[in-house]
């Protein structure tokens, strides 16, 4: 029931919001539908009911119950950071029932995707995502973030054509393997044996390329810093920190379904384009000095980190999922931060911004200690994710891989550090006297924080449960 | 089915070669019309309500709504006849029918008998691979547009070949609505989208104001 309401909540409020009267208080109704569904989140989470319904569309699993317990907090804290942004500057009251509408329709989508147990049904939830997302990247008055729009929908459609092109090769793959095919996920490992063929080959390779492009990954992953960087902070951080997970749900349920019968085939493809994808982030972080992209260019960074993690399974698989969630937090408040940095400077060139400490005190630590997670640093969930899938590239054999992964992860670190720490410590240019920055508008990104110091010290046992049994399902044979 | 999947590969690669919008348009609508005839002769007597929702999807949405969504922007805007969905010279059209080539001979890997579905197959990936051609090569919204509803009618031909699986009505629905939506955002953007954008708009111009 609560599961069924984390979709159909969200989606009957934004119906409700083309009426003028609730559109009045849009940014409350935000606040209070995050909290409501991160209340129902966490119901769902502690749920031991495994079983599908709705005709077996909708599951509850422990990879849904973790990934609906990590977004809608997430989203949760993006409210409060808005309904912020809007009380403190009326201007952005123009235009806020669109924001509200579009938000909670992907958040229901979201969360639609994290339950379903159809890959039809998860499929449409994607899209929708998509559909919900793209319009939100417009910026009233640049025509730079209409393009940014436009690529972003576009690079979409024919990343999820791929996968639905994938869907109907392994379909055929099946049916060629003497089995019925379906889309049901649970039913789906009984039959997936029968795509050991060339068709199966196909489907999974054309998924995973897909997926990989909807996570940022090379070879198509140009959309991303452009989006990223022209998208309002808020925004980036709806599809940095909620749509990637959607959608690396999307790939891990293939993966687990998938891995026994093409283990070499998800291994060497995810690998690949993890590397790749390294390779090119690195040497646009070092090239990059506007701060939003190189936080994008991190992305898709952590995206190869992830890939190859995933591609390795096994050990890393714990790791890689510490990894993911850490991710998560860390890109909602690098993009924020950012937001809040570049309303002040009127800038995002890196190179026009120095002394944060001193100048936005509270900004400057988020990036400060942001940017420490985002390289890596323990105590963080991340540095405890990067090592233990380091080790897992070791213990499997893959040394050429481990040893290009820390090649780059070094090169990353040093760029990251030269371009971010200046701004951090380096002396103001500018006398600045900023309006004072209230406790509120720090609260959302002081709880993705602790969020993030805990998963690297202390993992509550329930939250430990959870991952560890998507860990199982995930490592593969 | 062959004579019908012919005509689709020819619709498939003329519109390259006469490099007008309405070309490109017309192209799209055939490809959707020739899909709901192969769906006919697959299924010569629709009789679920699915069978019907997929003849509307192609005949319908695919072979008009599609192509008049971008046709009444361009029309109204009095848009210049000529518009090259691949770079009108010698490589690209080796390329592209260099691609038919592969497509085949592709097809003939996956299908090892000869007919139908080996054609069927070499012809939905050469609506893929051309697709990828136009989208490679293109930069103008409306280009890229065309090459994005080539690569979508290419997936919904491969999957009319396959065993008929019925999928629960609420699922097409959703599939169609997804479709709808996709080209109702697609027009939207050709008609917000002017030409002074898309030369390369310096990051951060405009009369930008607070954003969230």
């Amino acid at each position: 029931m609560s599961s069924l309401a984390l979709i159909l909540g969200p989606a009957v409020i934004s119906l409700g919001l083309g009426v003028r009267r609730i559109r009045m208080r849009a940014t409350l109704i935000l606040v209070s539908t995050a909290l409501i569904s991160t209340v129902l989140a966490y119901l769902c989470a502690a749920s031991r009911s495994t079983a599908p319904f709705l005709g077996g569309y909708l599951r509850v699993d422990a990879t849904s119950g973790l990934f609906l317990a990590v977004i809608n907090p997430i989203f949760f804290g993006i409210s409060v950071y808005v309904w912020n942004r809007v009380s403190t500057t009326p201007v952005l009251q123009d235009g806020i029932g669109r924001f509200v509408a579009l938000s909670l329709t992907l958040l229901a989508a979201s969360n639609a995707a994290l339950i379903a147990n159809h890959l039809l049904v998860l499929w449409v939830a994607l899209e929708i995502t998509t559909l919900a997302a793209a319009p939100l990247v417009i910026r009233r008055g640049v025509p730079a973030s209409r393009l940014a729009s436009w690529r972003y929908l576009l690079f979409s459609s024919v990343a999820l054509g791929l996968v639905m092109l994938g869907f109907i090769c392994l379909t055929r793959g099946i049916e060629l393997g003497g089995q019925t095919p379906t889309f049901f996920l649970d039913r789906l490992e009984a039959v997936c044996a029968a795509s050991a063929n060339s068709w199966g080959k196909l489907g999974l390779a054309l998924v995973i390329l897909g997926l990989g492009t909807k996570l940022g990954l090379a070879p198509m992953y140009s959309w991303l810093p452009e989006t990223y960087d022209e998208a309002p902070p808020a925004v980036t951080a709806l599809l940095g920190a909620i749509q990637f997970n959607v959608v690396l749900v999307a790939l891990l349920r293939v993966v687990h379904v998938f891995r026994p019968v093409h283990p070499g085939l998800i291994t060497l493809e995810l690998v690949a384009m993890g590397l790749v994808s390294m390779l090119v982030s690195t040497f646009s972080i070092i090239a990059t000095r506007n701060m939003k992209r190189l936080i994008a260019h991190a992305s898709i960074n952590h995206a190869g980190v992830i890939a190859i993690g995933l591609g390795i399974g096994k050990a890393a698989s714990y790791g890689l999922l510490l990894y993911v969630i850490s991710n998560a937090f860390i890109k909602a408040i690098l993009f924020l931060t950012a937001g809040k940095i570049k309303a002040h400077y009127r800038t995002k060139d890196t190179r026009q911004i120095a002394g944060l400490l001193k100048d936005l005190p509270y900004s400057g630590i988020f990036l400060m200690v942001g940017t420490f997670a985002l390289l890596g640093f323990p105590p963080f969930g991340s540095f405890f994710g990067e090592l233990l899938i380091l080790s897992a590239l070791v213990g499997s054999g893959h040394l050429f891989v481990f040893a290009a992964f820390c090649m780059l992860i070094t090169m990353t670190f040093v760029a990251t550090g030269r371009t971010i720490f200046p701004m951090i410590w380096g002396e103001p240019t500018h006398n600045h006297t900023w309006p004072r920055q209230t406790f509120l508008s720090a609260l959302p990104k002081l709880f993705f924080l602790l969020a993030l110091v805990v998963l690297g010290v202390y993992i509550p046992p329930a939250v430990n449960r959870l991952v560890q049994q998507v860990a199982v399902s995930v490592e593969g044979p | 089915m062959s004579p019908l999947l012919v005509a689709l590969l020819g619709v498939l690669l003329v519109p390259l070669f006469i490099a007008t919008w309405r070309s490109s348009l017309v192209g799209l609508g055939c490809q959707g019309l020739l899909m709901a005839l192969i769906a006919r002769q697959l299924q010569p007597a629709p009789h679920t309500v699915g069978d019907w929702l997929t003849l509307a999807d192609l005949a319908i949405i695919r072979g008009f709504v599609a192509p008049l969504a971008l046709y009444t922007v361009l029309r109204a805007r009095s848009t210049p006849s000529r518009n090259d969905v691949i770079p009108p010279n010698l490589l690209s059209w080796t390329l592209a029918l260099g691609m038919v080539l592969v497509s085949f001979s592709f097809a003939g890997l996956l299908e090892k008998v000869p007919g139908d579905q080996q054609t069927l197959i070499a012809v939905a990936s050469t609506g893929v691979m051309l697709g990828f051609l136009v989208l490679a090569t293109q930069s103008d919204p409306f280009s890229q547009m065309v090459g994005a509803l080539r690569i979508e009618n290419a997936i919904a031909l491969l999957e009319l070949g396959g065993r008929r699986h019925e999928s629960p009505v609420g699922i097409q629905l959703g599939l169609l609505g997804v479709l709808l939506a996709t080209i109702t955002f697609f027009r939207s953007y050709l008609i917000t989208i002017e030409s002074s954008d898309l030369d390369r708009p310096e990051p951060g111009t405009g009369t930008e104001g607070p954003t969230l």
